[in-house]
């Protein structure tokens, strides 16, 4: 078992088997490392990938943001910031594949973005895009586990299944690490900064987290919620508890719940359409 | 109060929230609640692009749509799990209420 976790750190750390990082994004990043360069700079260097900037378009007016009819890359970068563009632009090819391959997952992985967003904005926080960010990325570890160990991943849906036990379970019993870890692993190779990686990383175990637990507390109510919700499909219909680390990190009320609660089954009701729309015209 | 997309508006519902442009949802309302629907009003909704709107009551139940019980019973097979542990269960009983609450079981409020 042990062997399965250090070959799935490798292929992660190493491999060439992974979606590799488009040179634009290495060009973007010495851009934004570089004061001088204005967001026109980096927002004409994006528009000139037609694939990436229609994957970051569609991303940002998905519901998942809230913003209505972004049509360009440089009204994406104002509203969002370069930061989320670029970590956008960074995972825009695992999201792809997982939009292709794994619908219910990138149902889920929407609905949790929603989510994160919606709890943010009441708790008044700091960087909600961010947070709704980290809540579209936290199951990208699941993707690179299909990707690397199709097999074993069969087996851990089997057992999930028969067994009645959450997948997270399944996977530390099956590959000895989980798609969180994974997912953590993933974004430190691709220098994802560490507010989305520690959300990815935590999502299900609030208390590991340590210098933005905040962010992680977010993401892991909203996965809570978007389960409760049964909105889209990460592996198993379990609503998973609901972390007192998370709740007292938040202070979180009744009151807020019940709001956030209404508020996220208006959305998915938007987003129903929304996908509907998106695919009927794709 | 129910969701319905614009295609099942109808003259006589009425509004239960304001409407908003589609493209500028922080801006003026469109329209106010409490505006009873006509076919007037529904094409002008079209031409600025509403997708959906709030009406009062629950206009809009179809056939074989699923019953509160039945919704309650999918939610609590989806809390088996936590439905032991305080936080999960007061989650559970937040979603009970909302469904009951947007299905239309209040009483008093039997929209028809
Ligand atoms: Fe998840
Ligand atoms: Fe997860």
């Amino acid at each position: 078992m042990e062997t399965k976790r250090s070959e799935l750190k490798n292929i992660i750390m190493n491999t060439r088997t992974l979606p590799t990082l488009p040179g634009i994004i290495r060009k973007l990043t010495q851009l934004s490392e570089n004061d001088k360069s204005s967001v026109q700079e980096m927002a004409r260097l994006v528009s000139s990938d037609q694939v990436l900037s229609a994957r970051i378009l569609r991303l940002v007016n998905s519901p998942s943001y809230g913003f209505y009819r972004v049509s360009t890359i440089s009204n994406a970068m104002i509203l969002l910031g370069v930061n989320v563009v670029k970590s956008l632009a960074m995972s825009s090819s695992i999201l792809g594949i997982m939009e292709k391959n794994n619908i219910g997952l990138w149902e889920h992985s929407l609905a949790v973005g929603v989510a994160s967003n919606l709890i943010s904005k009441k708790l008044g926080l700091p960087e909600s895009e961010e947070i709704a960010t980290a809540g579209l990325l936290h199951d990208i570890g699941k993707v690179i586990i299909t990707l690397n160990c199709p097999e074993e991943e069969a087996r851990v849906r089997k057992i999930a299944d028969e067994r009645h036990i959450y997948t997270i379970d399944a996977e530390r019993e099956i590959l000895g690490v989980d798609h969180a870890e994974v997912g953590g692993w993933l974004g430190k190779s691709w220098f994802l900064p560490e507010k989305l990686v520690e959300p990815i990383s935590f999502h299900h175990d609030v208390e590991l987290s340590r210098d933005h637990r905040i962010k992680t507390a977010v993401v892991h109510v909203a996965e809570v919620l978007s389960k409760a919700s049964g909105f889209g499909d990460s592996g198993d219909p379990f609503v998973p508890s609901l972390q007192s680390a998370a709740w007292d990190m938040l202070k979180l009320t009744d009151q807020h719940l019940a709001e956030l609660v209404c508020e996220l089954e208006d959305k998915l009701v938007e987003m129903k359409n929304f996908s509907l729309e998106t695919y009927e015209s794709a | 109060m129910q969701k319905i997309p614009l295609k099942k508006a109808a003259p006589g519902m009425i509004l239960a929230r304001d409407v908003y442009r589609n493209d500028s949802p922080a801006g003026m309302p469109a329209c106010g609640s409490g505006i009873v629907l006509t076919d007037v009003l529904i094409s002008r909704f079209e031409q600025i692009n509403v997708q959906a709107l709030y009406v009062e009551g629950y206009p809009l139940k179809e056939p074989g749509a699923a019953t509160y019980e039945e919704v309650a019973a999918i939610l609590d097979r989806r809390f088996e799990k936590v439905l032991s542990d305080p936080l999960g269960a007061k989650l559970n009983q937040i979603y009970k209420e909302y469904f009951k609450r947007a299905m239309g079981e209040e009483s008093g409020d039997e929209a028809k």
